[in-house]
C-alpha cells in the first residue's frame, strides 16, 4: 500500500510539475527560469525519435495503432522536481500514442508506461494523436508497455501491442 | 396487534406522502410557463477573450433567452456553461482546434444544447444565458487545473458584459436590457468540465469581493479535479448513474466536501442520482439525435462491453432513459433548484429535499434525491457525522453510541487512518465517494461500514436529555447504500431495516425504511463502472413516530431485524428540516 502511495506521489509530481510549468503558476515561475517554456511549446519542438511503432491493426475500442517516443531538446534549462529532487533539465521526453480518432472527453487521456503514469495526454487537432511529456528519463525504459486510458483507471487501459524498442542512449 | 399498528403506520405514511406530492404537483417546475420567450445571441469574436496564463484565446459568444415582454423586470439571471467536447467539424469529422481554421470547418455549437432548459426558465420570468467555451476546450488539457480557472474567468467576463447591458447598455442590444437583469440573483449551471467551472467561478467571484450575487450553483455530471467547495450558496449536483464519461461520478465530492466545511453555512446542499441516465444526453448537441460529429451515447461509446450491461446497456430489460426522458430529469431538477433558490419560488423545495416525488416533467421516478440541511440549529441537529473513530462510540452530540451484533463496525473512506476506500477490491469507478481527484490529495467521504448476520443487529445513538426535544424538526434522516460487494446482500434484492426512536419514558416506535424510501436498493449493473455505491438520503418524517414524545427523545436506533443478514454504508445521521418555505 505504502509502495503504491509512493509510486502515486512520484507519478503525480511528474504530471504536476510540467503542467504547472505550462499553467504559468506564479509559485513555479518564481523558482525557475523557464516561464517561457510551455507544454504547448514542448509539443511543437522538434524531437529525436527514440522508438516508433505502427500497426496496421488498431487495438481496442480506442483504435490505437502505435506510439512514438522522442527526446526533445529544450530551448533553455528548466528546474523541475523528479521523485522529490529538484533538478535542472535541458531535455524532455515526448510520448505520442497514435490511432483514433480519439474521443474528446471530460476525463483527460492518460499515457502509461507499464504501471507508471507518464502524464496527461494532450490531443492534436485532428484527434489522431495524444501526447504526454515527462522530464524523467527513467520512465522511458526498454521493453516497457505503452498504454492509454481516460482517467487513471488501470482496468480500462488500451495497450500498444509492441513493447518499447529504444535506440541510442536510452536503451 | 403489532400487525394492525404496522398497517396504520403504513397508511398514515402513504397519506403523508400523497399530501406532500399533491403540494408539489400543484405546479411542475419543468412545465412551460405563461410568458412568451425571445432568443438572441451576442458574439464579440472567436478570439475576444484571453484567460489568465491560458495557452489560447477564447470566444465571447452566448445565447440569451428572455421574456419577450421585458416590462416586468429586473429578472433573475441563470448562466449555463457546457463542458468539454469537440470544437469544430468538417463534414462528419470533429476537430479540436480554436478558432476553426481547417478548410471549411465550422464550430460545434455546444452552447445551444440546453435551449430546452432556457426556454422553460425564460417562460417563467428568468433571463438565461448559455456561454460558448470552445476556445477553452481546445487547449485545456495543457494546463494544470484542466481549464477550471479559464472557465471561471470566462463566466466572470460574461457577467461583466451582462452587467454592461444592464447598466449603460451596449451593442448589439442597445439599451434594451438596461435595468432588466437582477445581478444580485444569479444561478449557474455547468455540465461536465463546466460543472467544475461553475464551482471554480463561485470561488473566483467571492475572491473578487462577490461583485455578482451567485445564489445557487448546479454542477451537472461534473468533474471535480481540484476540489473547490461551494460554501454559503445553494448547491445541487446531478449524478447520472450510467455516466460513461465521468464514470466515477466524482462530482459527488462537491456535496460531500461542502457539508460541514464552514460553520453557519445556511445554504442547502443537494444531489440527485438519476438511474439510467448517461453523460451526454443532457446536451442536445452531444446526443445521438444531433447532426453534429462527436455526438454519442457515452455509455456505449466509452465503456468496454457496455452494450451487455443489464442496467446501462442495451441488454433486455435495461433501465436506460431515452434522450427525452433524461432531459426531463434535468429540466425538472434544474428548474426546481433555480426557481426555488434564485427566484424564491419556495413551493419547489419539497422536490429538492425528496419530500415530494419527481414532478411529471422528470418523466421518471427512478431517481434518488439527497439533502443536507442548512447549518441552523432550528433546521439541523447532527446526531452522528461519522467523521472519525471517536464517532463509533461517542456521537456528534457527545452522547454514547453502541452496537450489537454488527460486523464490521468501522469507518472507511475519510481521513487517515481510515482506509482510503470502503470496498478495497472494487475499482474507484464503483465507489464515487472515495474516488481520487486528479489534482487534489483530498480524501473522500467518511462512512460507517457495517453489516449483520442475524436478526439482533442494532446501531444505537443516544441523545443527551438537553437536546432531546426534536419536535421542531421534520424528519430523522441519514445517507445509506447497500454494499453490493458484501456477499450478505443478495444480488438484485433490496435490503431493509427499521429506524426506531425511543423517548425518556421508554416508549418507542419504529419505521421500516422501505415505507418511506427505496434507497436500500441493490445497486444495479454488471459491467465496468457499475454497480456502484452512492449513498442516498432517507428522510423519515417524525410524524411517523406516533406514540413517541418528540419533546424528549433519548435514542435513535437502526434495528436490523427485517433481514437475516446484510451490509450497508451509512453517514450523516441527523434530525433535519427543509429550508424555510
Amino acid at each position: 500500500m505504502k509502495q503504491i502511495l509512493i509510486h502515486r506521489c512520484a507519478a503525480m509530481a511528474i504530471i504536476v510539475l510540467p503542467l504547472l510549468l505550462a499553467s504559468g503558476s506564479p509559485v513555479f515561475a518564481q523558482n525557475s527560469n523557464n516561464k517561457d517554456v510551455s507544454v504547448r511549446e514542448i509539443l511543437r519542438l522538434p524531437g529525436r525519435v527514440l522508438a516508433e511503432t505502427k500497426s496496421a491493426r488498431p487495438e481496442g475500442d480506442l483504435k490505437v495503432t502505435g506510439y512514438r517516443v522522442e527526446e526533445v531538446q529544450l530551448p533553455r534549462t528548466v528546474n523541475v522536481e523528479i521523485r522529490g529532487q529538484q533538478v535542472a533539465v535541458d531535455r524532455a521526453w515526448r510520448v505520442t500514442v497514435t490511432g483514433g480518432p480519439f474521443p474528446v472527453r471530460a476525463l483527460p487521456a492518460v499515457i502509461w508506461i507499464d504501471d507508471q503514469i507518464l502524464g496527461n495526454g494532450i490531443e492534436n487537432e485532428t484527434l489522431s494523436q495524444i501526447s504526454a511529456i515527462t522530464f524523467d528519463s527513467s520512465l522511458i525504459r526498454q521493453g516497457g508497455v505503452v498504454s492509454l486510458s481516460y482517467g487513471e483507471n488501470k482496468e480500462t487501459r488500451v495497450r500498444v501491442s509492441q513493447r518499447l524498442q529504444l535506440k541510442g542512449e536510452n536503451q | 396487534m403489532s400487525t394492525i399498528r404496522t398497517y396504520i403506520h403504513a397508511f398514515c405514511l402513504t397519506v403523508l406522502l400523497l399530501v406532500s406530492a399533491g403540494i408539489a404537483f400543484a405546479q411542475d417546475p419543468g412545465a412551460p410557463g405563461p410568458l412568451a420567450v425571445t432568443r438572441e445571441e451576442y458574439n464579440f469574436g472567436d478570439t475576444a477573450f484571453q484567460p489568465t496564463a491560458f495557452p489560447g484565446p477564447v470566444e465571447l459568444l452566448a445565447s440569451i433567452h428572455y421574456p419577450t415582454n421585458l416590462s416586468g423586470g429586473p429578472f433573475p439571471l441563470i448562466v449555463l456553461l457546457h463542458g468539454r467536447h469537440g470544437t469544430c467539424f468538417v463534414g462528419g469529422t470533429q476537430l479540436l482546434q480554436w478558432p476553426c481554421t481547417a478548410n471549411n470547418s465550422q464550430p460545434i455549437p455546444s452552447y445551444k444544447g440546453y435551449d430546452y432548459l432556457s426556454e422553460v426558465l425564460a417562460s417563467h420570468g428568468y433571463v438565461v444565458v448559455s456561454i460558448s467555451a470552445n476556445g477553452v476546450n481546445a487547449v485545456d488539457n495543457s494546463v494544470f487545473d484542466l481549464g477550471a480557472l479559464a472557465r471561471a474567468e470566462l463566466i466572470q467576463k460574461h457577467l461583466d458584459i451582462l452587467n454592461t447591458f444592464n447598466t449603460t447598455g451596449g451593442a448589439p442590444f442597445g439599451t434594451k436590457f438596461v435595468g432588466k437583469f437582477d445581478m444580485s440573483r444569479i444561478g449557474t449551471m455547468g455540465h461536465s468540465r463546466g460543472g467544475e467551472g461553475v464551482v471554480r467561478h463561485y470561488v473566483l467571484n467571492n475572491s473578487l469581493g462577490a461583485p455578482y450575487g451567485i445564489k445557487a450553483v448546479f454542477p451537472l455530471a461534473p468533474v471535480d479535479f481540484n476540489r473547490f467547495v461551494v460554501n454559503n450558496a445553494a448547491l445541487n449536483v446531478l449524478l447520472p448513474y450510467c455516466d460513461g464519461d465521468v464514470s466515477d461520478l466524482q462530482g459527488v465530492h462537491f456535496y460531500d466536501d461542502a457539508r460541514y466545511n464552514v460553520p453557519g453555512d445556511l445554504a442547502p446542499k443537494h444531489y440527485v442520482l438519476v438511474m439510467g441516465a448517461n453523460h451526454n444526453f443532457y446536451n442536445t448537441i452531444w446526443s445521438p439525435s444531433s447532426p453534429f460529429p462527436g455526438a454519442t451515447n457515452d455509455w456505449l461509446a466509452f465503456v468496454p462491453g457496455g452494450h451487455s450491461d443489464t442496467q446501462c446497456g442495451t441488454a433486455k430489460g435495461n433501465q436506460r432513459l431515452t434522450e427525452a426522458q433524461q432531459r426531463g430529469t434535468g429540466l425538472a431538477y434544474m428548474s426546481a433548484f433555480f426557481r426555488a433558490y434564485v427566484g424564491g419560488e419556495n413551493q419547489f423545495i419539497p422536490i429538492l429535499t425528496g419530500d415530494a416525488p419527481p414532478p411529471p416533467s422528470a418523466q421518471t421516478n427512478n431517481l434518488f434525491v439527497s439533502y443536507h440541511a442548512p447549518d441552523d440549529p432550528a433546521l439541523r441537529l447532527d446526531v452522528n457525522r461519522l467523521l472519525s473513530d471517536t464517532n463509533l462510540t461517542i456521537n456528534t452530540l457527545g452522547a454514547t453510541v453502541t452496537q450489537t451484533g454488527l460486523t464490521p463496525y468501522e469507518l472507511c473512506g475519510g481521513e487517515a487512518p481510515q482506509p482510503q476506500r470502503c470496498l478495497p477490491d472494487e475499482p474507484n469507478a464503483r465507489q464515487p465517494h472515495t474516488t481520487p481527484s486528479a489534482r487534489s490529495p483530498n480524501r473522500g467521504l467518511s462512512q460507517l461500514k457495517t453489516g449483520w448476520n442475524n436478526l439482533t443487529g442494532n446501531y444505537n445513538n443516544q441523545l443527551p436529555a438537553a437536546l432531546g426535544n426534536v419536535s421542531g424538526f421534520q424528519a430523522i434522516q441519514f445517507r445509506v447504500s447497500v454494499n453490493f460487494a458484501d456477499a450478505r446482500n443478495l444480488a438484485d434484492l433490496a435490503q431493509e431495516f427499521r429506524v426506531k426512536l425511543t423517548d425518556a419514558s421508554g416508549s418507542s416506535t419504529s419505521v421500516r425504511v422501505s415505507d418511506v424510501s427505496s434507497a436500500l436498493f441493490f445497486p444495479p449493473g454488471r459491467v465496468g463502472p457499475v454497480p456502484k455505491v452512492v449513498l442516498n438520503t432517507v428522510r423519515v418524517p417524525l410524524s411517523a413516530f406516533g406514540g413517541v414524545n418528540l419533546n424528549a427523545v433519548r435514542s435513535v436506533q437502526f434495528t436490523f431485524d427485517e433481514r437475516l443478514q446484510g451490509a450497508i454504508l451509512v453517514t450523516d445521521v441527523a434530525f433535519a428540516s427543509a429550508p424555510p418555505m
